[in-house]
């Protein structure tokens, strides 16, 4: 059962309130603290009286409890099948961890269960001993905040050997790629992992301080409905930013916010949908798309 | 009855989540069928679990509210808050802290001594505490029992109830739970991981994330425990094009996953028509899982021979497949392109016809599915072949199409 409250958020706020109660040091503002931080926007409006109601037999008026211990959270056996399901996963050994515990467990699903039909084959190689050992040192620099001396290729081919401060991994399932969020003198860099060659965590505090700003712009489209246009646009562009208002005659406006860097991927994720899907605005990016129109006019196809 | 912002069955608020999220443009009086009143209870659930998230405009027709989320900036799916939102008895809350409690030690007690205990050392602190019976109290105890929290044995006639030994290290895997909470399909689970610690890490984010298809959680799970079981179900489904419905039964074999844009499908065999078909998971509306199919094996194979002429998620006829060519021009300087073309052929093959002029052949069941993509070469096409003549001539004529809505060698035209 997938959908159970002992997962809850209820459940989850409970049990950190029980453990300051059973540490005695429970009070009025922990809890409303507490729920505002683990449950819903509306929780606080009923949750911290239940819980020092009768009803709910968890915490008495002055803020006691008889639970004796911290509240246990066990795993679930769902929750185990998850994690072993994972474990055969080749990106879970960029990790480096083994799971014990998980003998008799059956996992939740076959990895052959699932075919991502579209998704681009030449993904990461995630059984490189190479490439383990690089994503192993990127994640100890994450994890402790600390500066990275990294050797990798540039797009273009070129060989870089920079200090970086690294902020985030990114994965693209699409890709089935991550690649390295960084910034160094105030840049930021986007560094494919897999053309990192050699990399070392240093003693220096990554700077974190200096964020790039966001090169975001927005693309506005006319949609006509026909071919079930709106509704895969809507899906296919549902991991950007978006707002769709109807105009007339099954038209729509669509505004989309995205990372100028992927501009061109954007642009031919439009010029997909054909003529049911025009670019309003900006003139710029009309202009991308009359040069791919004008292009492929003179090969007279 | 009063509003709660927990919800007893997912069922409901999933249309209400995808009206939202993927469409965002309907007003409160365009939902149709449903009423004001569940309209009002459902959108104030859902502001309540993902408020920051929501936005509104208003146009002619009233108030519009949409989700929406830039999937590139968050580390953890936010619709994963509607999932911990379900309802529950003031009881399970108590008993759910009250045996897990008494049991902590590592001490196996029958149903009888843990009401005992729950009556003396625990009801006892409250005034005006209602008592509890033994046979709710054992019905929790197994339901837990199932759920894994629990494990029992026998002792003579008694049944003892102990905590399940858990060796899992949780702290040393939350770097993997925290990818794969949003990498992997069943993330959800995931996610009520990361809940159980205290520091979550905030090292991933994710693009090209497609979170919408968390709603569909529930679902998948069902036809994984199908597919587990190499048996048969009833799905039931919307249809769109009857706007009703419709129940099928079916042999669950595999989940098709588009990565281009978040739709999930199911590939099952469906006995009525002695096919392979394809289910999309976000028009299953529940799963039934019936009996073990003994033939699942021939199934199996037909579908692996299918699999192979298979572009996306259609098999238009399964005695016939088509056969696209496509010729691109890829100057000197845009070799990029014949990258594009070999991580994204699929069955397809890729041929240097000359300096300039590239190849891409492929035989699929349904050419129709790959119109889009030979879209996404426009400015490089030099020409398109299909034993389909009808697709040629609708790629001819959308291209016509396009040209005259941005005015290319003349004027330019409205979208018609």
């Amino acid at each position: 059962m997938i959908f159970s409250e002992v997962y809850g958020s209820y459940f989850n706020a409970a049990a950190k309130i029980l453990e300051r109660a059973v540490d005695g040091q429970l009070t009025e503002s922990d809890i409303v603290r507490i729920v505002n931080d683990s449950a819903f926007g509306e929780s606080v409006l009923s949750l911290p009286s239940k819980i020092k109601g009768t009803e709910w037999g968890l915490v008495t008026a002055d803020l006691k409890t008889p639970l004796k211990h911290k509240p246990y959270k066990p795993l679930t056996l769902l929750e185990k099948r998850w994690l072993k399901t994972l474990t055969s996963d080749p990106k879970f050994k960029l990790f480096g961890v083994e799971v014990k515990g998980l003998d008799d467990v059956e996992p939740l699903y076959d990895r052959g269960s699932f075919v991502y039909f579209d998704r681009y084959c030449d993904g990461d190689p995630y059984e490189s001993e190479d490439y383990i050992k690089n994503f192993r040192v990127v994640l100890e620099a994450l994890r402790n905040g600390k500066k990275l001396r990294i050797e990798f290729f540039g797009h273009k081919g070129r060989k870089h050997n920079k200090v970086v401060s690294p902020l985030r991994l990114e994965y693209s399932p699409q890709d089935d790629k991550f690649r390295l969020l960084t910034v160094s003198s105030g840049r930021s860099w986007i560094i494919n992992m897999a053309r990192v060659q050699i990399c070392s965590v240093m003693d220096e505090s990554a700077d974190t301080n200096e964020l790039p700003l966001r090169n975001t712009a927005e693309v506005i489209l006319e949609l006509k409905d026909e071919r079930n246009a709106l509704e895969r646009a809507m899906l296919h562009f549902s991991y950007l930013e978006k707002k769709t208002e109807p105009l007339d005659n099954g038209r729509y406006k669509v505004t989309l916010r995205y990372d100028r860097d992927d501009e061109t991927e954007l642009l031919i994720r439009i010029i997909a949908f054909g003529p049911m899907v025009k670019v309003l605005q900006p003139e710029s990016f009309v202009r991308l798309v009359k040069e791919r129109l004008t292009m492929q006019k003179m090969l007279n196809f | 009855m009063a509003y709660s912002e927990l919800i007893k069955n997912f069922a409901n608020v999933r249309d209400y989540i995808n009206e939202f999220y993927n469409f965002g443009f309907k007003s409160r009086r365009e939902f149709g069928s449903k009423s004001s009143r569940s309209y009002d209870n459902e959108r104030r659930r859902i502001e309540s679990w993902l408020g920051e998230y929501m936005n509104f405009f208003m146009d002619g027709d009233g108030k519009k509210i949409f989700l929406s989320v830039d999937s590139r900036q968050i580390a953890h799916n936010p619709l994963y808050k509607a999932f911990k939102a379900k309802t529950f008895t003031d009881r399970d809350i108590m008993l759910h802290f009250y045996i897990l409690d008494i049991l902590a030690d590592g001490e196996e007690l029958s149903s009888g001594e843990i009401m005992d205990r729950i009556t003396s050392e625990y009801l006892s602190v409250f005034d005006n505490a209602r008592e509890l019976d033994e046979s709710t109290i054992r019905k929790k105890l197994n339901e837990y029992v199932s759920l894994g929290l629990l494990w029992t044995k026998k002792d003579g006639r008694k049944k003892l109830y102990t905590l399940s030994v858990d060796e899992v290290n949780l702290s040393s895997c939350k770097e993997a739970a925290a990818f794969f909470s949003e990498a992997d399909p069943m993330g959800v689970i995931g996610s009520y991981i990361l809940d159980k610690l205290d520091m979550v890490p905030d090292v991933f984010r994710f693009k090209h994330h497609y979170i919408m298809t968390a709603v569909e959680s529930e679902v998948l799970y069902e036809l994984l425990e199908v597919i587990n079981a190499g048996a048969k179900c009833e799905i039931e489904m919307f249809s769109s094009r009857q706007n009703r419905l419709k129940k099928y039964s079916v042999m669950p074999m595999k989940i098709y996953v588009s990565t281009h844009n978040g739709r999930r499908y199911l590939m099952a065999w469906r006995f009525k028509f002695k096919e392979i078909a394809f289910y999309r998971l976000d028009k299953i509306k529940s799963v039934k899982c019936q009996e073990t199919v003994d033939t699942a094996g021939k199934y199996r194979t037909y579908a692996a021979e299918q699999e192979k002429f298979l572009w996306g998620v259609s098999v238009s006829d399964p005695h016939h497949t088509g056969i696209l060519e496509m010729t691109l021009r890829i100057e000197e300087g845009s070799e990029y392109i014949v990258d594009r073309l070999m991580r994204e052929k699929r069955g397809g093959k890729v041929e240097r016809l000359d300096s300039r002029n590239w190849k891409f052949t492929a035989e699929v069941y349904d050419p129709t599915e790959m119109v889009p993509w030979i879209r996404t070469f426009i400015g490089r096409i030099v020409s398109v072949k299909c034993s389909d003549k009808n697709i040629e001539e609708t790629i001819k004529a959308d291209l016509k199409a396009m040209y005259k809505i941005y005015g290319i060698g003349g004027e330019e035209d409205d979208i018609q």
